[in-house]
């Protein structure tokens, strides 16, 4: 009974936090009490929100019960398991109004969330999402495509640059059900493309490359390797040379334990964390960030962030989900490349400095500016779709890439606002590679 | 609220039992563990406490009145009143939708279906102020002439959501009588720790293997799988529901009240009619005493009265028609135990249990899916698949091997099949008494450790 005594004692007296790192958000603050928010409830939600989250020595409790679970029963080596992921729950807090002030006018972000959800398959200390795909969808999404090519009507080339899901290279026959669903939807995109867009089959050049790894075991992206083979097909698909590994800089971060591992937080996925290496184009770019929070105040960014580890380490490339980045590099040909992305297609972004003069990534997640003026106002040459096979599939994420160029009233942000100053006054652009 | 969370444990009852204690008036504890029960209720219905509190004054006039015109047509007519009114809020909240959908399916009705959500607990306080009412009548009990007592009896948080239904006449005298009593402290403290280690750690996490094993589709499900997984949810539902009810009996003992055991070891029965003795006993009293007895027990029209208690008790757990066909499962089974009782005595013990035990679990299955054809398609795999057992199985099968050994420990009735004299149950006693407090504190923050995991809120992308 004194510990409940001293366990609400210690819960009044400790500081309390704002932060999770490891859960990506932020924790529950005190809720105000109004009369509306106690009759339905979400006041007393808001209280056990707020407890739950600024419980004491919270995150080391967390880590102990890992060690705990661990000892439920036996483990085997080379067993095999499926975990069941719950989705996240939004924070119910009454005084927040939104719960994502970067997101709240898309559910684009909800759809992966839900993505990642689920059965999980383990093996060997990695992790497998099992999705057998969605050929239906798919379609809907290189109508999509086709639409945008009618619009630009030559003037731009669309072109579609999709991976499969990592559980199409699950290292086991009995799985191989996944690989075969998952090309059935990547060929509907190809299928379904029209009006001169174009499909790269980057399946196909990752199937050439199974024995590397081409996925985290302990994240749901795919490794700067499995990037650049979608970057080769890429190439292929439009008729450029790859740029081999060997003439790029190869960094390596240790220890990266993933979006999975703080999912299923098994132990043997925690004994097997990744090696992120990534490969820095020798090529000078001067990068600039728009948003998240205001479009007209842009900031300098980084093709790279080199400081970024640990469980944030894949946000070395592009430096993260900005709504909008331009790159500039020293490559003087005029070309100019839009990627629609979201984060699978930042690992993939960077190698196309070494084709571009100009390069904007759009995180299609998060923009607020219309794809179509952006395209005819920076005269782009080619608009590359370059995201996750989960947002390719799902309804809300194809949508949302269609209102980004279609939708006037989605779109708050003119184009005005980004006219990119910063570059014009900054004749010398320094190399990222000797920042951070 | 709930016991199981770390609002409860934290804020919630460290207060009430220094409100409680902070005081040696009677009067004072019983006005401050109302306004707490209140509060408790109103956490998690802050418009459906305003029901609770009416249906307290209401059977609060209804006991002193029937008390007033005892041995008058006036009593008999109040009582029926009181029947009538619980029963009606009953009905209209957790029945209403049931209802306007069946008759609408024969005639089709013009007005729209009821969509009210079911306050909680409406279940148990109903029939915990219906039994008050009936027991006045009767003349076993004195009407409570203090509102607030009788408010107390009412919302008594310890088990106002999830039972024990508790009688009037168990807290009777206990309602103005509590003295501080350590060895009462005592034993509710370590009677709710170990109800709250049942829930978080045996209950939640067999709740974790049935979401796994029958929430996420039937297509490649074995027939080992689909056992498993009705298993579990076995395992799941007595580990809940015991949780809960030790947590409620050691919460009264904490604050002086003394209820009656809810469960005693039902899975080591032998009998359908032995387990049901031993499962939510104080349901079956009820349903005893106030429609079996009165119907003619085992007088008059014994098969019907049973067939008859086990349909309301189905309707009783939820309104659709699976739970119609559990209590009518259950009701069969008791009849044909009755008709072959000297054909069953003779049988050796191991082969009834094992026969009750195979019942109890295929029975979980018709109270798990409410959809008929769910339940169809799973009672064909529990049967008949054509697929194989996963390898992933076998996985959860070695990973939670020490779990399982310890439901299993948890299930056996050691107190029955060892004597008080016997010289392990003597030995583990003595070191029971040692080590009590710091068993206590183990159980307890290993439950917190776990709370606090459950918790754990991991998004793919960064939320600020």
């Amino acid at each position: 009974m004194l510990s409940l005594f001293a366990g609400g004692f210690s819960f009044f007296i400790l500081p309390k936090k704002t932060i999770s790192v490891s859960e990506k958000r932020t924790l529950a603050s005190l809720p105000k009490l109004h009369w509306n928010s106690y009759v339905n409830g979400k006041w007393s939600d808001s209280i056990d929100q707020y407890v739950n989250d600024q419980s004491p020595f919270r995150f080391e409790l967390v880590k102990l019960a890992s060690s705990i679970n661990y000892y439920r029963g036996i483990h085997l080596a080379n067993r095999e398991k499926v975990m069941v992921v719950a989705k996240p729950q939004k924070p119910n807090n009454v005084n927040t109004v939104t719960s994502d002030s970067i997101s709240r006018k898309t559910n684009a972000v909800e759809v992966f969330e839900e993505a990642y959800s689920g059965n999980m398959l383990i093996i060997n200390g990695s992790v497998f999402t099992l999705n057998r795909g969605n050929p239906k969808m798919a379609a809907m999404f290189g109508k999509m495509l086709s639409k945008y090519a009618l619009e630009l009507n030559g003037k731009t080339r669309v072109i579609s640059c999709i991976p499969p899901l990592s559980c199409a290279y699950i290292p086991s026959a009995k799985y191989n059900d996944y690989k075969l669903k998952n090309r059935e939807t990547l060929l509907s995109i190809k299928q379904s493309l029209t009006n001169g867009a174009l499909f790269c089959d980057v399946q196909d050049e990752l199937n050439k490359h199974t024995d590397e790894k081409l996925f985290f075991s302990t994240d749901h992206h795919w490794t700067a390797r499995g990037a650049y083979y979608a970057y080769v097909a890429f190439c292929n698909g439009v008729g450029l040379e790859p740029v081999s590994l060997d003439k790029m800089e190869r960094r390596v971060k240790y220890d990266f334990l993933g979006s999975l591992y703080q999912l299923t937080r098994d132990k043997s996925v925690e004994n097997n964390p990744d090696s992120m290496e990534y490969f820095i184009p020798r090529v000078q770019t001067n990068a600039i960030h728009y948003g998240p929070s205001d479009y007209t105040k842009p900031l300098k960014g980084s093709l790279f962030c080199h400081g970024c580890s640990g469980g944030n380490s894949y946000s070395t490339f592009l430096c993260g989900d900005i709504p909008l980045v331009k790159i500039k590099t020293n490559i003087k040909n005029g070309k100019k490349v839009l990627v629609i992305k979201n984060s699978m297609g930042n690992a993939f972004t960077v190698y196309l400095v070494n084709h571009y003069e100009e390069v904007y990534a759009v995180d299609f997640r998060y923009a607020q500016h219309n794809l179509l003026t952006l395209i005819k106002q920076n005269a782009i040459n080619d608009m590359v779709f370059a995201l996750g096979l989960h947002g390719a599939m799902a309804y809300g994420t194809i949508q949302r890439m269609h209102d980004l160029g279609f939708n006037n009233e989605l779109v708050r942000k003119k184009d005005a606002a980004l006219k990119d100053t910063t570059l014009q006054n900054n004749p010398s652009p320094t190399f990222t590679s000797s920042s951070k | 609220m709930v016991f199981s969370s770390l609002t409860f444990l934290f804020l919630f009852l460290p207060l009430t039992l220094l409100f409680h204690y902070v005081t040696n008036s009677n009067i004072v504890r019983n006005l401050s563990l109302s306004l707490f029960s209140l509060i408790f209720y109103a956490w998690g219905e802050p418009i459906w406490v305003f029901l609770l509190l009416f249906s307290s004054f209401f059977d609060y006039g209804n006991g002193l009145l029937i008390e007033k015109f005892k041995g008058t047509v006036k009593a008999k007519l109040i009582l029926i009143l009181s029947i009538i009114g619980n029963l009606g809020i009953l009905i209209a909240f957790k029945y209403g939708g049931f209802i306007w959908e069946n008759i609408n399916y024969i005639i089709p009705l013009s007005f729209p279906k009821p969509t009210n959500t079911l306050p909680i607990g409406i279940s148990f306080y109903t029939f915990q102020t219906v039994s008050y009412t009936i027991d006045v009548y009767r003349g076993e009990v004195k009407a409570q002439k203090n509102v607030i007592n009788f408010l107390m009896f009412v919302s008594l948080f310890h088990q106002l959501v999830a039972g024990p239904i508790v009688r009037y006449q168990t807290i009777e005298t206990e309602m103005e009588n509590r003295r501080f009593d350590w060895e009462d402290i005592s034993s509710g403290v370590s009677r709710f720790c170990f109800g709250l280690f049942k829930k978080v750690i045996i209950a939640n996490i067999a709740g974790e293997l049935v979401n796994k094993y029958l929430e996420t589709g039937f297509n490649d499900l074995s027939s080992v799988e689909a056992w498993f997984g009705i298993m579990m949810f076995s395992v799941q539902i007595y580990f809940d529901f015991s949780g809960y009810s030790d947590m409620a009996i050691g919460l009264g003992r904490m604050f002086g009240f003394h209820y009656d055991e809810n469960f005693k070891h039902p899975y080591a029965a032998i009998s359908v009619a032995d387990f049901y003795r031993r499962w939510h006993i104080s349901l079956g009293k009820f349903f005893r005493d106030y429609v079996y007895i009165p119907m003619g027990g085992n007088r008059k029209h014994q098969l019907l009265n049973i067939m008859v208690v086990w349909l309301l008790t189905g309707l009783w757990h939820g309104a659709s028609w699976n739970f119609v066909l559990w209590g009518f499962y259950f009701g069969c089974f008791m009849i044909i135990e009755k008709l072959l009782e000297n054909i069953l005595n003779k049988t050796p013990k191991i082969i009834r249990h094992l026969y009750t035990l195979f019942l109890i679990i295929l029975s979980r299955s018709i109270f798990y899916f409410v959809d008929f054809s769910q339940l169809k398609l799973f009672i064909i795999k529990l049967f008949s698949s054509k697929s194989y057992v996963k390898e992933s199985f076998y996985s959860d099968l070695y990973e939670h091997l020490y779990w399982f050994i310890l439901v299993i420990l948890l299930c056996i009735p050691f107190d029955e099949l060892l004597s008080e004299k016997h010289p392990v149950r003597m030995s583990v006693n003595r070191v029971l008494k040692f080590s009590q407090p710091v068993l206590n504190l183990v159980l307890l923050l290993i439950c917190i450790v776990f709370l606090v995991d459950s918790t754990y809120n991991p998004f793919i992308y960064f939320r600020f």
